[in-house]
């Protein structure tokens, strides 16, 4: 995997931890929350394994606000 | 005023409890980032996808920092204002919806103070959000391509601002004025989109157009000088805010008489 060796990891790392700070937030909610739209664990799936747009899609159209 | 603070108030801890402080942040800053990211490395990208024949050689100019910057910037006004859209088309309708207006309304709190309190808090998260988001997209720029003048980049940032303000006054406006959350969002979305494409492909004849702010802002960033029509972009752009909030609050005040 030489292609890897070529990246500058200290610039990737803080967009890694952004990304998983987003994906706890997002699970948190999801644990805290009564009811969402769409089955819960269908939610809990497409955050875990949706890279990135999961958890965002979510928050945009998972919650229910009340 | 203590009133409107009060409201205010409450507002910014409405969206702390939902987290959206700290999710929009985050999208815009993954947005914005992506873009220089994906420039810098797409030369080993092409590489490691392969099937390229033997000795092919592709040779792509490195795009300049500016230019890399301004399609980061871009990322905004797509699926920014997307976000921005789906965040706030609730704001006031499903309050209404769900009983919480007439609730907080029987006190006397004034209608204009009610809105504006929305619209202030939704405002400040959309600002936040796009300045965190853009200033790491200016450091990411900066670390893999060059540096682009602070000043420029300040400049480009309340530009774009403007223009997600507008689209943000918009969204509460039409909140305001129907009562189901997703047509406000539907309304809002596709005015936005109707009006970028008209004063794209008519350029020549409305400067004046708010959404030409984006382009003034890229403009900005790829040959460092604004072009002369962006004050009188500006100045629209504020105008219509304040009609629009005005509107808002003469026609929420309209329907709740009425119901």
């Amino acid at each position: 995997m030489e292609f890897l060796e070529g990246i500058n990891w200290g610039l990737l790392a803080p967009l890694f931890i952004v990304q998983l700070i987003l994906l706890v937030v997002s699970l948190v909610d999801l644990s805290r929350i009564e009811k969402t739209n769409g089955p819960k664990l269908l939610w809990v799936f497409i955050i875990i394994f949706v890279n990135i747009i999961g958890p965002i899609l979510y928050f945009v159209i998972g919650r229910r606000n009340n | 005023m203590s009133q409107w603070m009060t409201l205010f108030q409450k507002e910014i801890l409405e969206m702390w409890r939902n987290f959206k402080w700290i999710w929009v942040p985050i999208t815009f800053i993954l947005l914005g980032v992506s873009e220089p990211i994906t420039s810098y490395y797409l030369p080993e990208i092409i590489k490691s996808f392969g099937g390229l024949p033997e000795g092919a050689v592709i040779d792509i100019p490195p795009p300049t920092a500016g230019a890399v910057l301004a399609s980061g910037l871009s990322q905004y006004s797509t699926l920014g204002v997307l976000i921005i859209v789906l965040g706030t088309m609730g704001v006031i309708a499903g309050e209404r919806k769900s009983g919480v207006a007439a609730m907080i309304l029987v006190k006397p709190v004034s209608y204009l103070s009610y809105v504006t309190s929305k619209w202030a808090g939704s405002l400040l998260l959309v600002w936040f959000s796009l300045f965190s988001g853009y200033l790491s997209t200016w450091y990411y720029t900066g670390q893999l391509f060059e540096w682009v003048a602070f000043g420029e980049f300040l400049h480009s940032f309340v530009l774009y601002g403007l223009w997600l303000t507008v689209i943000l006054t918009l969204t509460v406006f039409f909140s305001s004025a129907l009562l189901s959350p997703g047509m406000a969002g539907f309304i809002s979305l596709a005015l936005a989109l109707v009006v970028s494409i008209i004063s794209g492909a008519l350029s020549h004849l409305l400067e004046w157009s708010p959404s030409q702010l984006t382009s003034y802002a890229s403009a900005l960033l790829v040959t460092g000088e604004l072009p002369e029509d962006t004050l009188l972009a500006i100045l629209i752009s504020i105008l219509l805010i304040i009609v629009l909030l005005w509107l808002s609050v003469f026609l929420f005040k309209k329907k709740e008489l009425a119901s």
